[in-house]
C-alpha cells in the first residue's frame, strides 16, 4: 500500500503551475489517498458546519442515562465522573475504516461530531437550534435532544459553577464583548505529563499498579490507632485514586474492544492475505497499548490517538498540545534503522495516517467558537523540532518524516509549530521551508533560546523543564513535566484589547451589548494631556484583564472538587503520587497567560491620538469622540486623515512603536500583579485566530480609523494589512524592538512572501536570509502564507476547482474555502512582502 | 422474540457469551467501515433492519 497512488506525468506541470494540492494527490500512496479523501470535514465553514456532518447523539444518550442511574448512588462526584466516562467507552460504537492501520475516533460513526452533554447548558441549546446538523429523522432525534438538554439544565459544569462566581464578572464575560470563552476545567485546552506517559516507561495497567499500591498503603494508614487532619484529607485522595482508576482501566477496555474488532474482521470478513495481517497488526497493537507501553512506531502512534480520543471524552478539547517527533522518534528510529521492520515508505503511510486521524477529530462546539476558528475544530498546533533537556537538538528523522507527510496529505488541523534553534540542521530547515512553500501556512517558525527563556522568566520553569516545552494552544510554550504542564487552559481569559482603546472614549459603557462593562474613567474629552489620556487607557487594561482572569483563577480553585478529571488525573505523575486532581493548584507550577486578540489596533490608535490631537492639535477629543460615535458618519476627511497621516506599527517608525512598547510595558507589570491560583503571573500573548473577523461587528469605530463592521487587524503583532509600507525589514525591525521574553508571554507575526520568488534553490537561499535576521532581531514567532493573490482569488470565483488551497488564517491554518468572505478578504489585503 | 445472538452479525464475547458485538459493513459517502456496537445476546432483534438470521 506504499507506493503511489497514480503514476502521472502531469506532476512536473502541476509543479509548475504551484498547484501543490494536485502534486500531493499524485504522489501519495494509495492507502493515503484513500484515507485522506475518507475525512469528513469537520471545521464549520464559516460558522455552519458542512452538510453530512452530524451531531453524535449517541454519546450524547449513554452520557444522561448513566447520569440518571447514578443519582441515587453514594459515590463521591469525582467517582461518579469516572464512571459516567466508563460507561461511554465501553458502550459506545466503534469502527474501523478500510486501509487503516491506526483506529480510534471521538465519535461514534465517521461523520459524527462528539456531543458531551454535561459541561454547559449553553452549548445544548446550540445543539437544540442547530439548522444543519440534527441527525434524520430530525423531528425524532430533535425530541432526543429536548429530553437531554432537559435533563441537564441545571447540571451541566457551568450551571453549576455560575452561581458561585462574581455574578457582575460573570455577566460581563458573557457578554461577549471583552472575553471569549468560558471558564471550565473541562472546556479548554490541555497539556499533558508526556514525560511522565509518552517516554516508553509505562502503560495504563503500569499506573493503575501503582494506583492499587497507593490505595493499599493509604488503607493501611487510616485504619492506624490514630486521628489527625492528615488522616481526614486522605479519604479525599482515596477517591481521587480510585477514580482514575475505574478512567484508566475503561481506556484499556476501549483499546481491547478495537483488538476484537480487527480480528473479527481478520477472521470472518477479510479475504485479502495483506490486509489480513493488517488487521491482525491493529489487533495486537490495540492489545498492547495503552495497557503497556509501545513496542514499535505504529503501537506509540496507536497509543497517543487513544490517549487524545480518551481525553476528548472527558473534556471538550480546544486544542492539542503534543511534540510527536520528539516522542515517537526513538520508535521510528528503532523500526526503521535499528530492527529494519519499517522502510521509509513504510513508516511515511503511518506519519500521514496518524495527521489524518488527528484531521478527522470533531466534538460539537458553540458558534462563537467556530467564527473565531473558522475551518477548523480547533487549534491543533504540534511541536516539532526543539531541543532535549540538556539543550542539544532534538530534530530527528521523523521531524523530516513529519514535514514529507504533511505535503502528502494537506490538512489542514494538525498544523506544525517549527522550534527554530542555531543547531537546527540545513537538511531539516530545507523540508521545513519545503512545507510553507507547498502553500500550508506551517509550520510557524518558533525561536527557541528566547521562548525557553521566556518560560523561566515568567513562570520560574527550570532551564531543563523549560527546554521540554510544547504548543498548549497556538502559541503559548509549556513544559511536559510533572509541576510544569498546565492541565488546563481555560479559554475565557482571551481579551478583546480592542475594547481597552475604545472604552478610554465611553468611560467603560459598551454600547455594543449596552452595559458598563471597563472603569468609569472621566469624560475622554476633559484629558488635558497625552499622559491622561494614556493614564485611561492603562486603566481600562487592568480593568478588563482583571474581570477576565478572576473567573478563571476561581474556576481553577473549585475544578478539583465541582469539575475533577479523573482521566487526565491518572496520566499525570503528580496526580498518583499525591491522589489530587491534576487541575489541583497546590501542585502544579502554573502557566497562566491571557491571549490578546486585536491587541495592535491599540498601538496605532494611541499613536493616532498623540500625533493628530497633542501633538498637532488638529483634533479635539472631544471631535474624535464624536466621530468615534458616530461611526466616523459625517467625518470622512477626518477619518482619512486619521488612516493616512498617523503612524502605523511594522514600519521602523519609532514614533509608533514606542507607544506600542509602552503598552506591553504597562501590560507586563501588571501581569505580575495578577497572580493564578498557582502563585504565577498572567502574562499578556498578543494574537488573534480569526478573532478579528468575529469581533468586527461588536468593536466600535476607533481612533485608527476603523469602522464599526470593518475586519480588524489579523492580529499579534502583525501590522494592519496594507498599512506596512516599508517592506519586510521594516516589519522585522519594530517587531524586533519588543523585548519578546520580558514583554509577554509570546507574539505572534503574519507575513505573506510571494511562491514566485521564493521558487527552487533561490529561494531557500532567500528565505534562510530572512530568517537569520528574524533570529538576530529575536522575535519569537514567525509564520507565512505563500499562495499568490491570482490562485486565492480564483478561488473565490471558483470555490469547487480550488477546494484544497490551503491558507494560514492566524495561529491556525484552514481551506480558503472553507473561511468567511471578509477573512478570505482580509488574508488577500495583506501585504505580500519581496524578500531580498 | 427475534434476539441478537440469532443473527449472523452478533459476535459473543468469549467470557461471557450473553453480550457481544453487533458488527456490520457500513458504507458512508466517504468511507467504508466495519463497525461495532455492544448488545446482549438476548435483545429484541425483531425491529432491526440490520437482521441477517444466522446459518445454523
Amino acid at each position: 500500500m506504499a507506493q503511489p497512488a497514480l503514476k502521472d506525468t502531469r506532476v512536473e506541470e502541476f509543479e509548475k503551475k504551484q498547484e501543490w494540492w494536485w502534486v500531493a494527490e499524485k504522489r501519495r500512496s494509495g492507502r493515503l489517498d484513500y484515507l485522506r479523501k475518507a475525512i469528513w470535514k469537520k471545521g464549520a465553514i464559516g460558522g455552519l458546519y458542512a452538510p453530512g456532518v452530524k451531531t453524535d447523539l449517541e454519546q450524547a444518550v449513554l452520557t444522561t442515562n448513566m447520569a440518571k442511574s447514578l443519582e441515587g448512588s453514594p459515590d463521591p462526584y469525582v467517582v461518579k465522573s469516572a464512571k459516567l466516562f466508563a460507561h461511554i467507552l465501553d458502550n459506545k460504537t466503534i469502527f474501523i475504516t478500510d486501509h487503516a492501520q491506526l483506529v480510534g475516533y471521538t465519535g461514534s460513526l465517521p461523520n459524527t461530531m462528539n456531543w458531551n452533554p454535561s459541561i454547559a447548558s449553553i452549548l445544548n441549546s446550540e445543539v437544540f437550534n442547530d439548522p444543519i446538523s440534527i441527525p434524520e429523522p430530525v423531528d425524532k432525534n430533535q425530541a432526543v435532544i429536548q429530553e437531554i438538554v432537559d435533563y441537564w439544565a441545571g447540571k451541566t459544569d457551568l450551571d453549576k459553577m455560575m452561581p458561585v462566581f462574581d455574578i457582575d464578572d460573570l455577566m460581563k464575560m458573557l457578554s461577549g464583548s471583552i472575553g471569549w470563552g468560558v471558564p471550565l476545567a473541562r472546556g479548554g485546552y490541555s497539556n499533558k505529563d508526556y514525560e511522565y506517559i509518552m517516554t516508553g516507561n509505562r502503560g495504563f495497567q503500569d499506573i493503575i499498579d501503582e494506583l492499587d499500591k497507593k490505595m493499599d498503603e493509604i488503607d493501611d494508614a487510616v485504619h492506624e490507632p490514630t486521628a489527625n487532619k492528615e488522616i481526614a484529607m486522605m479519604y479525599d485522595r482515596l477517591n481521587n485514586w480510585e477514580a482514575m482508576r475505574i478512567a484508566l482501566e475503561a481506556g484499556i477496555r476501549i483499546a481491547k474492544r478495537y483488538a476484537r474488532l480487527a480480528r473479527i474482521m481478520a477472521e470472518n470478513f477479510e479475504e485479502d492475505p495483506q490486509r489480513k495481517e493488517e488487521l491482525l497488526k491493529i489487533a495486537a497493537a490495540c492489545e498492547q497499548v495503552p495497557a503497556h507501553p509501545p513496542r514499535n512506531l505504529q503501537e506509540s502512534f496507536q497509543y497517543d490517538i487513544f490517549i487524545q480520543m480518551m481525553s476528548r471524552t472527558e473534556a471538550i478539547e480546544g486544542a492539542w498540545p503534543c511534540r510527536p517527533d520528539y516522542y515517537h522518534g526513538p520508535y521510528y528510529d528503532k523500526d526503521v534503522h535499528i530492527d529494519k521492520t519499517l522502510t521509509k515508505e513504510e513508516a511515511l503511510d503511518l506519519v500521514g495516517e496518524f495527521l489524518i486521524r488527528a484531521a478527522e477529530v470533531c466534538q460539537f462546539k458553540p458558534k462563537w467558537a467556530r467564527e473565531g476558528l473558522q475551518g477548523i475544530d480547533g487549534t491543533w498546533v504540534w511541536t516539532m523540532g526543539g531541543v532535549d533537556e540538556k539543550g542539544k537538538d532534538a530534530c530527528n528523522d521523523l521531524t523530516i518524516a513529519f514535514m514529507q507527510a504533511a505535503r502528502l496529505v494537506r490538512v489542514a488541523n494538525p498544523t506544525f509549530a517549527f522550534r527554530w534553534h542555531p543547531q537546527v540542521k540545513d537538511e531539516v530547515m530545507r523540508e521545513v521551508f519545503e512545507c510553507i512553500r507547498h502553500g500550508l501556512g506551517y509550520p510557524s517558525i518558533r525561536n527557541d533560546p528566547i521562548l525557553v527563556s521566556n518560560a523561566m522568566h515568567w513562570h520560574g520553569h527550570p532551564i531543563e523543564e523549560a527546554r521540554l516545552w510544547v504548543h498548549q494552544a497556538c502559541m503559548s510554550p509549556n513544559p511536559t513535566t510533572k509541576h510544569g504542564y498546565q492541565p488546563m487552559r481555560m479559554a475565557n481569559a482571551t481579551a478583546n484589547c480592542a475594547k481597552i482603546i475604545e472604552y478610554v472614549f465611553t468611560s467603560g459603557f459598551d454600547p455594543v451589548v449596552n452595559m458598563q462593562v471597563g472603569a468609569e474613567t472621566p469624560d475622554v474629552s476633559t484629558f488635558k494631556n497625552f499622559e491622561a489620556f494614556f493614564d485611561a487607557w492603562v486603566l481600562q487594561m487592568r480593568t478588563i484583564f482583571s474581570i477576565l482572569v478572576r473567573s478563571v483563577n476561581r474556576a481553577r480553585l473549585l475544578a478539583p472538587t465541582m469539575t475533577p478529571r479523573p482521566f487526565l488525573s491518572g496520566l499525570s505523575e503528580r496526580c498518583i503520587e499525591s491522589g489530587q486532581d491534576t487541575c489541583d493548584p497546590s501542585i502544579a507550577r502554573g502557566n497562566a497567560w491571557i491571549t490578546a486578540f486585536t491587541w495592535v489596533e491599540n498601538a496605532d490608535s494611541l499613536a493616532a491620538v498623540k500625533k493628530l490631537v497633542f501633538d498637532e492639535g488638529k483634533y479635539s477629543l472631544a471631535e474624535l469622540k464624536d466621530a468615534l460615535a458616530k461611526n466616523w458618519n459625517g467625518y470622512e476627511d477626518m477619518r482619512l486623515d486619521f488612516v493616512k497621516n498617523a503612524p502605523k506599527w511594522g514600519n521602523d517608525d519609532d514614533d509608533v512603536d514606542r507607544i506600542m512598547l509602552r503598552c506591553l510595558d504597562a501590560c507586563a507589570k501588571f501581569s505580575k500583579e495578577l497572580k493564578c491560583p498557582c502563585g504565577n503571573n498572567w502574562p499578556i500573548l498578543p494574537e488573534n485566530v480569526s478573532g478579528n473577523i468575529h469581533y468586527a461587528n461588536i468593536v466600535g469605530a476607533l481612533p485608527n480609523g476603523r469602522r464599526l463592521g470593518d475586519a480588524l487587524y489579523d492580529g499579534g503583532i502583525s501590522p494592519g494589512p496594507g498599512l506596512d509600507k516599508k517592506g519586510p525589514t521594516a516589519v522585522l525591525k519594530s517587531c524586533g524592538k519588543i523585548d519578546h521574553v520580558t514583554q509577554g508571554r509570546a507574539f505572534l507575526l503574519n507575513q505573506r512572501l510571494s511562491p514566485t520568488q521564493l521558487a527552487g534553490e533561490k529561494g531557500f537561499q532567500l528565505w534562510k536570509a530572512y530568517m537569520r535576521t528574524w533570529a538576530d532581531l529575536g522575535l519569537d514567532h514567525v509564520q507565512f502564507n505563500m499562495v499568490d493573490d491570482a490562485t486565492l482569488r480564483s478561488a473565490q470565483k471558483d470555490p469547487e476547482k480550488y477546494q484544497e488551497v490551503i491558507v494560514r488564517v492566524a495561529g491556525y491554518s484552514a481551506h480558503f474555502v472553507d473561511i468567511s468572505r471578509k477573512t478570505q478578504d482580509n488574508i488577500i489585503q495583506r501585504t505580500v512582502q519581496g524578500l531580498g | 422474540m427475534t434476539t441478537c445472538q440469532e443473527c449472523k452479525n452478533f459476535f459473543p464475547l468469549e467470557e461471557d457469551p450473553n453480550r457481544g458485538d453487533c458488527v456490520q459493513r457500513v458504507k458512508d459517502p466517504r468511507q467504508a467501515y466495519y463497525q461495532a456496537k455492544p448488545v446482549n445476546a438476548e435483545d429484541d432483534a425483531s425491529a432491526c433492519a440490520s437482521f441477517q438470521k444466522k446459518q445454523q
